[in-house]
């Protein structure tokens, strides 16, 4: 249980709040680069930390990210044109550059005067690797820029997706560090090898160690960004099987691989404080994503979705009960009903609330890494808020970081034995089973 | 392919003041958890925390075989009466760890089905191999290394 000022301070995002503050001392993800796809292309809404934003990118070129509605009466730019050097309001026809800054105000006689004391809320976006990055905090504390392996591999590495969550971002987080449930939510088919049925897990010598040993157990180990925590699974006599979860605060969370399937990971970004997006990365830190691959990805296998065309809703959603499939639940091949890791993920999550209340859960001693991740968060909002202290999991350091499967002797500390196969390195393959 | 299923009231009925009344019922100290500390610097952790107005959660410190347990009184008690009704121990432990007592105390846990989680406090130096191999079987889960916090917010997050 957590008590109530303590789920308010976690899960409330917006500005001015403790939370907010920390997020806002980080790089975050806000668009695909394919959601602007062109200079001069039609401006993208975009709302993040429970700021409502548009997003341009001029003819020139130039991407900006700025308050969604014009200063005049509150319009939004979303109906805007984009024009040379930024975008108008067609309402009274104000017109802001990229930085939110008004340049033409045609109303007024002694235009540049009044422009020059109009501005709106605007903040960095910039491209690194296939998506559009903001950081939304003080410009002075501004870290550098993000340096994921997942965003900095070549194009034809890597492939990121993106849905809609209806819940409160902490819930999405925790689902992401909960390696506990991952044996019962998205177990299911022959000997619960549900993972064979993937073709984005498949054929990995990690999977019969899952299936041969339904009851891991659990080592949660502090690292500088935030934590691993270590799985441990019964492997041939004397070893153990490994897979190494690591969490980089706030929001950055990796699955650990495959055989030499593409590695996959999640950042869990706060739409507003009942919604979030559920951004989901695959990559190979050495070669191209298959065809097959990447059709996988985009068709939504592995930990992706099959979306709404022309939207990031679930084509299985609440509104329609996530497709649940009790014939399928009812033979466990599905152990849950529903189709797909994503899914299976948000169907539950969602399922507790836009913001569940934590002052009335029943947490088990098996929620330890949970526990410890929810006190690391706490302890770096109030040292933010209190003491100004600098959070982690904003420098490079903390961001060259890989999630990791392996086997080890059984004597052996996890952090001593992957050494630093976490730690990602340009040219070298993931270690995994 | 599943056939989508029917647009349901309670599916869209859902906010954040909902969710918050949920599970109204009142919520008792549900865990009868048993904190033992297997050596002296980790009874100094838990007695810097055994003080606060626990539910129903007992501390002891332990002898060398496990066989029996000491409360914080002083009082020598069988080690399996004390953990019969229990639904969680938790294992506090450094470098100093007693094995034969952790052994005792994981394996009756687990013939009883009882969740058992760890706590490795490493204050004074770095973590040995012996010490991990020794209670690293009998916790299901394992904080290592563990901070002294981290007794405390456990304890409290799962209603000790």
């Amino acid at each position: 249980m957590l008590r109530p000022d303590i789920n308010d301070l976690l899960t409330q995002t917006g500005p001015g709040t403790p939370m907010g503050d920390l997020f806002r001392r980080y790089w975050q993800p806000v668009l695909h680069t394919d959601e602007l796809p062109e200079d001069g292309c039609p401006p993208v809404r975009a709302k993040i930390l429970s700021e409502r934003l548009i997003a341009v990118r001029t003819p020139e070129g130039e991407y900006g990210l700025m308050d969604e509605f014009c200063a005049h009466r509150g319009v939004s730019l979303f109906f805007g044109r984009v024009e040379e050097q930024g975008i108008r309001c067609p309402y009274h026809g104000w017109k802001y550059d990229a930085n939110g800054q008004a340049i033409d105000v045609p109303s007024e006689l002694n235009n540049s005067e009044f422009c020059a004391n109009v501005k709106l809320r605007s903040y960095p976006l910039v491209k690194v690797g296939d998506i559009l990055w903001t950081y939304m905090g003080d410009p002075e504390k501004q870290p550098p820029l993000p340096t994921w392996e997942f965003a900095t591999v070549p194009s034809g590495q890597t492939y990121t997706s993106k849905r809609i969550q209806e819940s409160n971002w902490l819930q999405a987080l925790e689902g992401g560090i909960d390696s506990s449930h991952v044996t019962w939510l998205h177990g299911g088919g022959p000997k619960g090898t549900g993972l064979e049925a993937d073709p984005l897990f498949a054929g990995s010598r990690g999977n019969k160690y899952n299936a041969g040993d339904v009851k891991p157990f659990f080592e949660v180990v502090e690292n500088e960004g935030g934590l691993l925590i270590g799985a441990r699974r019964n492997a041939e006599e004397g070893h153990y099987y490994w897979r190494v979860t690591p969490w980089v605060l706030p929001n950055f969370t990796m699955v650990p691989p495959r055989g030499d399937h593409p590695m996959h990971g999640h950042f869990w970004v706060p739409i507003d404080d009942e919604n979030c997006w559920a951004w989901s990365f695959d990559y190979h830190p050495t070669r191209d994503l298959t065809e097959a691959e990447r059709e996988a990805m985009i068709a939504g296998a592995g930990v992706h979705s099959k979306n709404i065309p022309g939207t990031y809703r679930p084509v299985a959603n609440s509104e329609n009960d996530y497709l649940i499939n009790r014939e399928k639940q009812k033979t466990g091949e599905w152990f849950s009903g529903v189709e797909g890791i994503a899914i299976q993920d948000s169907s539950l999550q969602e399922s507790m609330g836009p913001i569940v209340d934590r002052t009335k859960e029943r947490l088990v001693a098996t929620d330890a890494g949970i526990i410890k991740a929810r006190q690391k968060l706490r302890r770096a909002v109030e040292a933010l808020r209190d003491k100004a202290e600098e959070p982690v999991g904003n420098v490079p350091e903390h961001q060259r970081i890989r999630s990791v499967a392996i086997v080890l002797p059984a004597d052996q500390p996890f952090v001593e034995g992957i050494g630093d196969a976490f730690q990602a390195r340009e040219g070298v393959g993931q270690t995994t089973v | 392919m599943a056939e989508p299923v029917a647009m349901s009231a309670c599916a869209r009925a859902i906010t954040a003041e909902e969710a918050a009344f949920r599970i109204d019922y009142p919520l008792a100290y549900a865990r009868s958890t048993r904190i033992v500390a297997f050596d002296e610097s980790a009874e100094a952790v838990m007695r810097g925390i055994a003080d606060e107005p626990w539910g129903q959660a007992r501390f002891y410190t332990v002898n060398a075989t496990g066989e029996q347990l000491v409360t914080l009184d002083g009082e020598a008690v069988p080690m399996a009466q004390e953990i019969e009704h229990s639904d969680s121990v938790i294992m506090l432990a450094t470098n100093g760890i007693k094995a034969d007592a952790v052994a005792a105390v994981g394996m009756a846990a687990r013939e009883r089905a009882i969740m058992t989680a760890g706590l490795l406090f490493v204050d004074d130096g770095e973590l040995r191999g012996e010490t991990l191999m020794a209670i690293r079987p009998h916790a299901r889960i394992l904080l290592v290394p563990a901070e002294h916090e981290d007794l405390y917010q456990l304890l409290v997050a799962i209603r000790a």
